[in-house]
């Protein structure tokens, strides 16, 4: 997959988190997170796992996060990435 | 569900609450949320451009999720009025709420709070890096609505005094002239100049977000208070990461926002090892030049007049294509700045 246009998913109720996509030369991730000092390597790992998982290559993405878990960063990223990739069916 | 709020009931409800929270309902924005009980609205927010405001939430719904929700819904579609950072101004005591948001404290001040969602600040003094230079340097904070002589003057007097010289053009856009022309004059205008540096203020000197009140009619509490914002802002972030010492201001013979501006700023920037330096205005026809009276010339198309107030540069602008349309607007032009 390959992101081709700005995107959003998620929302920043406590335990969820947000997102921003935008298409870029190369590949960038932050992370804000109130949690930021104790997990944000975990959220990396996660985040990672999945661009790895679709093949994201390339992007800029923005999280917003608040205390979300493994399985709701997986879901929300899915999302965004769906909305912020070309269609290829 | 958090929906946007639509219609004169809605409204009414919104002010209501608005006001029961002791807040002043202001009647700019671009959208305004809120979240029903029943029928009853329980909590409110609004977006003006990148900036959140009136958020008032009912002592019913306080202390739960709806905050984030608000949240999520200005982000939401402020990120799809293509926004990429945000700001709020809070009291103090709402600071924590925030911070739980993400939203992290740009400036704080007894009475007041801006923060920002979205890391605006630090993606603008990225963009900026490459110009750090070390040094003894300054800076000038200007509107050039359009470039003039003055403007000319200051900038060169300035430059003489430092090692670098950084010119922050107002990038909002409320003067007549648009951000694109007078940061092209400004180019032109001191392209002879080694030592100068051009840049945008972004969000972050005089703008909509750190001080509306340059923009608006006189209220003197609020605008003191923005002022204030104003000044930590540039001397908390902006001053540190250039090397800039010595802030320049011209004498401001006519507008009491600008004077009152100038003033707090010799009160406030001390501390941070800031020093204030203002400069005579330079006269033409025993009058300063100011962008007023440019504007006035221009008016009445008085070219010959114009010829001694700007410099080549922005009178070349002013008689091309461009120029001439912006000239026919004028007449109904009646803002101060």
């Amino acid at each position: 997959m390959e992101i081709v246009k700005s995107a959003q998913s998620g929302t920043m109720q406590s335990s969820d988190l947000m997102i921003f996509l935008e298409p870029a030369e190369d590949l960038l991730i932050d992370i804000e997170s109130t949690v930021k000092q104790q997990f944000e390597h975990l959220i990396r790992a996660q985040v990672e796992k999945v661009l790895e998982l679709h093949q994201v290559s390339s992007g800029h993405i923005r999280i917003n996060d608040r205390g979300a878990l493994d399985y709701a960063i997986v879901a929300r990223l899915e999302a965004g990435l769906k909305r912020a990739c070309a269609d290829h069916s | 569900m958090v929906v946007p709020l639509l219609g004169q009931h809605d409204q009414q409800q919104a002010i209501q609450l608005i006001e029961q929270q002791g807040l002043k309902f202001e009647a700019n924005f671009d959208v305004q949320f809120g979240l029903f009980d029943g029928g009853r609205l329980l909590a409110t927010a609004a977006r003006d451009r990148n900036v959140f405001k009136m958020f008032a939430i009912d002592p019913d719904g306080q202390g739960s999720s709806v905050l984030g929700e608000l949240i999520s819904a200005l982000l939401q579609s402020g990120y799809q009025a293509g926004y990429q950072a945000f700001f709020v101004f809070t009291p103090p005591a709402s600071v924590p709420s925030f911070q739980a948001c993400n939203f992290l404290p740009l400036v704080s001040h007894h009475k007041a709070c801006l923060m920002e969602f979205g890391s605006g600040l630090k993606r603008y003094l990225d963009k900026y890096a490459p110009l750090v230079k070390p040094g003894h340097n300054g800076a000038v904070v200007v509107n050039c609505n359009p470039f003039t002589l003055g403007h000319q003057y200051l900038i060169e007097s300035a430059a003489r005094q430092v090692d670098h010289l950084y010119v922050f053009v107002v990038r909002e856009e409320r003067s007549f002239f648009p951000f694109e022309v007078r940061y092209q004059l400004v180019r032109e205008g001191v392209a002879h100049l080694a030592n100068v540096s051009i840049l945008d203020t972004g969000d972050y000197a005089i703008s909509g977000v750190t001080f509306p009140g340059y923009f608006l009619k006189a209220d003197d509490d609020l605008s003191a208070l923005q002022m204030e914002l104003d000044l930590l802002l540039f001397a908390k972030h902006l001053a540190p990461f250039f090397n800039i010492e010595t802030r320049f201001v011209g004498t401001e013979p006519f507008c009491r926002t600008t004077r009152q501006y100038s003033d707090t700023m010799q009160e406030l920037l001390p501390p941070f090892r800031l020093q204030t330096v203002q400069l005579e205005r330079c006269q033409v026809d025993g009058e300063p030049i100011s962008a007023y009276r440019v504007r006035q010339e221009l008016r009445r198309e008085a070219y010959e007049t114009l010829r001694r107030l700007v410099p080549e540069s922005t009178l070349t602008f002013l008689l091309s294509a461009a120029g001439r349309e912006l000239q026919q607007s004028l007449n109904n032009y009646q803002r101060r700045h």
